[in-house]
């Protein structure tokens, strides 16, 4: 009899599934969006949810090259271990989902939907960002965390309660490398936090020469220079119902830092009170260094006339000498704005941001995600992944065939990221939101925003002890200005 | 003591307790409420659990959601005072004599709780300590296992139970277990609070609202709990104990009334206590205590000009009060977790739903241990519906939904979201929309003013905005006069 009990059961279960199950014809409904987009091979399980009014879902997912996982739950809920092996032997091919969904004890089939497996890889550990709650100007508690793409574990690097009442800026990595990073800390015992190879220094990069400690930085590939562009933050608020924030530069000027001796590099040409210079970027060759430069106006009065071009400069790494600035695309012209600038790894392509104005595209539902072909010279807007919604922060993975950005297409304030890839001739595929155990609750319930998100090669070592001290203790060594 | 002599002093206790907070000062358990949001949620447990002191944290919290109803509020604190004080007695052991010395750590925390940042989770986890010590004494080398999950659960206080069999045994094999308390709080503090500074996680994460802050008091109730227990196990030797236990009494009452003469600042507590009276939509109530008493300050000015011009009297009584230009009419933005709740409430009411969200967003983001509140996440979720932001104001009003004394408010604003015809009709959301500014544009507070005047010039209707734009010319030339 024991023997009879699973036929038994398959064939109920087939009877349940056949006799009662609706079939339509529209695609799922699933949250987040899945459908159709491509994913590197042993990234983390892409769970998905679907209309809450079913209670209960079935999902069978049938490769392309073999292989088949089956899951039943609340959500679809893939095991990390078979989810892996199933795309891996898929690398190439695609993934077919055949979802049901049960609501009032009646099940229904949609039409299946596919998913593209890469078989270009995603090599690297996983992801950096800072998580904050979006909004204005206070924040109780930020952290920059690391997130380990093939699986959901997120640890934190470092936690503002770490170091109660210091602001935590943006984690930078050398080309993802984590054994060269830095950060800002922001507050009365501000400083930036240089670690290389495991050592880290806290140096003040404010010097009498220049106008505040540098934000927005890049590092050299070489590992020696690092470009950071110095601003004056401000924000102002908005009366309307279509946006709620301006952020502007006061001013804002651009150097270069020598890491071993800490001296900056003050060029009287990028540093200028007429112009705003900010946001640089190297390339791949350390030959070159892009960033974006815009005509001051009085802030915050005239913030909507402030419209940064692209422009370039070369940078000779032996000399530490910056050479002239060459325009390379004239926003302003044309009545844009561009910003974060970001070459491709592989020297291939650039990155950047284009909105209607200012340089902090994430509150401009209008910035949109562009692309410039630096063999050509030629850019166009990334329609593969664009939204309504602005589109801001964006990085390149180690092999630079896949990226990530910051997106506010969720629910128009809370920062999410999305990850796409890119193949040889610049197309991109369908973005997909980060992937969360139960996402629609993950990102229903998160009170915080994803910023600054970048790719890191490896995970993030970073003693948490004694930092408390050194940061509280003021001992900080000083930037100086190369003669 | 005999048993009903000590029954009728802790009912005293408890009856005292009680109407100290339920009369002399509601506001503070307004103020305890609005600085956290108990959720009913596995997430919101595991987050607390994550952190040493965590069960105490969690459960206070549950505790702390009744503040919103004043007499539920009072009565917890009572109970928590009642029991702290028969566990002190009840830790004495057998042969204990001198009730009176069971009072001393209740009325000491109830001196301490005049410190508005104390949160409840530190008498919570006292109390749970202390209960544990009879238990603790007997447990032999259970106690190996039973100091790292008291850390974890209560937090530092875990240390009493500790101390207090270490101080009643004088045995090595006791002074071990010293040491043993410093390996496993240091593992512990590895293991969950690498995140925080040491010197927190060794005196509490969530005892005390504010970082980096150790009030003295913090570290010398435990202490003096412990003497007390001690002393309470003194062997009887008095003549006449019931007397000398009654005038002990009566000076630790005397001590007591010192203690929060001392500690519950006045100016504090009155802007409290506008606070909680504008909240509940008592304005006449906020002008009849500043006709008595006012607090030189701006946040108290802005309260009353509040309440003034609800009364219709912003232009005829408003050099009665104390000023201090425009900045006591409405306050700039302001990163604490008080100041800006009345500014934001008539910026609201005038028709500038964008600042009341920074307003509220801010606030809430200035509660210095990163908890939400409850009131201000309401008030964000209603701005964003007068926006249109609907998928923003279903995030708070789920979240809302999951707290006890927000959840029908939140149903019922989340059945509004289902038909844009009912917010539009919605009389409070109606209204602000219909008054809110027409043109985008950037907001600045030093040009509010001006602002104030083009609301009333879109829309004559909205007087509040006249009245105030009246009384900010006045304040301005009071200011010029000077």
């Amino acid at each position: 009899m024991r023997r009879l009990i699973p036929f038994i059961a398959a064939a109920l279960l087939a009877a349940a599934c056949t006799g009662s199950t609706i079939r339509m014809e529209e695609l799922p409904d699933i949250y987040p969006d899945y459908i159709g987009v491509t994913i590197p091979a042993g990234i983390a399980p892409m769970d998905f949810n679907i209309p809450e009014e079913y209670d209960r879902v079935f999902v069978r997912v049938t490769g392309s090259k073999g292989g088949e996982l089956k899951v039943r739950g609340k959500w679809a809920s893939f095991p990390v271990k078979k989810w892996h092996k199933l795309t891996r032997q898929n690398a190439g091919g695609t993934l077919s989902f055949t979802v049901l969904g049960r609501k009032d004890g009646v099940w229904t089939q949609w039409r299946d939907f596919i998913m593209y497996v890469s078989d270009v890889p995603l090599t690297d550990y996983g992801l950096t960002y800072r998580k904050m709650a979006p909004g204005y100007t206070t924040y109780s508690q930020i952290g920059i965390y690391q997130r380990d793409l093939h699986s959901f574990r997120e640890d934190p690097i470092i936690l503002s309660t770490l170091t109660p009442g210091q602001c935590m800026g943006c984690h930078t990595a050398n080309a993802t490398d984590p054994r060269q990073f830095l950060f800002h800390l922001r507050g009365p015992h501000g400083a930036t936090c240089f670690q290389k190879d495991g050592v880290r220094e806290w140096v003040t990069t404010k010097t009498d020469s220049t106008i505040g400690n540098v934000a927005y930085c890049y590092w050299h590939p070489e590992g020696r220079w690092m470009a950071g562009s110095i601003n004056p933050v401000r924000q102002s608020f908005w009366t309307g119902d279509q946006r709620i924030i301006e952020v502007f530069d006061l001013a804002s000027d651009l150097v270069v830092m020598d890491t071993e001796d800490h001296s900056l590099i003050v060029d009287p040409r990028f540093t200028t009170k007429d112009y705003l210079e900010t946001s640089p970027a190297f390339t791949p060759d350390g030959k070159t260094l892009y960033f974006c430069k815009a005509k001051a106006f009085e802030v915050p009065r005239q913030v909507d006339s402030i419209r940064y071009d692209l422009v370039r400069a070369s940078f000779d790494a032996a000399a530490g000498v910056l050479g002239d600035i060459e325009t390379v695309i004239p926003a302003s012209a044309q009545g844009k704005s561009i910003s974060f600038p970001r070459p491709s790894y592989d020297g291939r392509w650039l990155m950047y941001n284009k909105a209607d104005f200012s340089v902090f595209p994430i509150d401009h539902k209008e910035a949109d995600l562009w692309l410039m072909d630096l063999e050509s010279g030629e850019s166009r807007p990334i329609d593969e992944v664009n939204s309504p919604y602005s589109e801001s922060f964006h990085n390149w993975s180690s092999n630079s065939r896949w990226f990530l950005f910051s997106s506010r297409r969720g629910d128009g304030l809370y920062v999410q990221v999305y990850l796409s890839s890119i193949d040889e001739n610049g197309h991109c595929t369908k973005p997909f939101v980060l992937p969360q155990k139960n996402p629609r609750k993950y990102y229903h319930d998160t009170l915080y925003s994803f910023n600054v998100p970048d790719f890191t090669k490896e995970k993030v070592e970073f003693r948490t002890s004694g930092t408390h001290r050194e940061v509280f203790s003021d001992q900080r060594i000083k930037a100086t200005v190369k003669e | 003591m005999d048993k009903q002599y000590r029954i009728v002093f802790s009912a005293l206790l408890g009856a005292a307790v009680f109407a100290f907070w339920m009369w002399l000062f509601p506001q503070a358990l307004n103020y305890q409420e609005q600085n956290q949001l108990f959720l009913f949620t596995w997430d919101y447990f595991r987050q607390r659990m994550a952190l040493p002191g965590g069960l105490a944290d969690w459960l206070s919290e549950g505790l702390v959601q009744f503040y919103y109803i004043r007499w539920a509020g009072a009565l917890v604190l009572a109970l928590l005072a009642v029991l702290l004080q028969l566990a002190t007695w009840k830790a004495a052991g057998e042969k204990r004599s001198m009730y009176a010395f069971s009072f001393i750590p209740p009325l000491l925390m109830l001196v301490y709780m005049g410190d508005v940042e104390v949160l409840a989770s530190y008498p919570v986890a006292l109390l749970m300590a202390v209960s544990l010590c009879p238990l603790f004494q007997k447990a032999g080398w259970h106690r190996l296992w039973m100091i790292p999950l008291g850390w974890w659960l209560l937090g530092p206080v875990m240390a009493v139970p500790v101390l207090l069999s270490v101080l009643k045994s004088r045995k090595w094999a006791d002074l071990a277990m010293l040491a043993w308390m410093a390996v496993t709080f240091y593992a512990e503090y590895r293991l969950l609070a690498a995140q925080y500074p040491f010197r927190d996680a060794l005196f509490g994460l969530n005892y005390y609202r504010l970082v980096e802050s150790l009030p003295p008091l913090q570290v010398i109730i435990p202490a003096v709990t412990v003497l007390c227990i001690l002393l309470c196990a003194l062997p009887q030797r008095l003549n006449r104990p019931l007397a000398v236990e009654g005038a002990l009494c009566l000076l630790l009452a005397a001590g007591t009334w010192f203690g929060v003469k001392r500690t519950y600042e006045k100016d504090t507590y009155e802007v409290l206590a506008y606070d909680w009276l504008i909240r509940h939509e008592q304005y006449q109530k906020v002008l009849y205590r500043a006709e008595r008493y006012q607090p030189r300050n701006p946040v108290s000015a802005c309260s009353v000009n509040f309440c003034l011009f609800t009364q219709g009297q912003l232009e005829s009584r408003l050099t009665e009060f104390y000023q201090c230009g425009t900045g006591g009419l409405v306050l700039p933005a302001i990163r604490d977790n008080l100041s800006d709740i009345t500014s934001a409430e008539l910026l609201w009411m005038m028709g500038m739903p964008n600042i009341t969200l920074q307003y509220s967003f801010d606030l809430q983001e200035s509660i210095q241990n990163g908890r939400k509140s409850g009131r201000f996440l309401s008030r964000m979720a209603e701005c964003n519906i007068v926006n249109g932001w609907y998928p923003r104001a279903h995030k708070y009003l789920d979240m809302l939904e999951h707290s006890l004394f927000y959840r029908r408010w939140a149903r019922e604003k989340k059945a509004l979201l289902k038909d844009e015809a009912l917010v539009a009709k919605d009389p409070v959301y109606g209204y602000i929309r219909s008054v809110r500014f027409k043109d985008d544009f950037i907001t600045s507070y030093d040009g509010l003013d001006l602002m104030m005047a083009v609301l009333y010039n879109q829309n004559n209707n909205n007087f509040m905005a006249a009245e105030y734009y009246k009384a900010w010319q006045r304040l301005k030339q009071m200011e010029g006069g000077k």
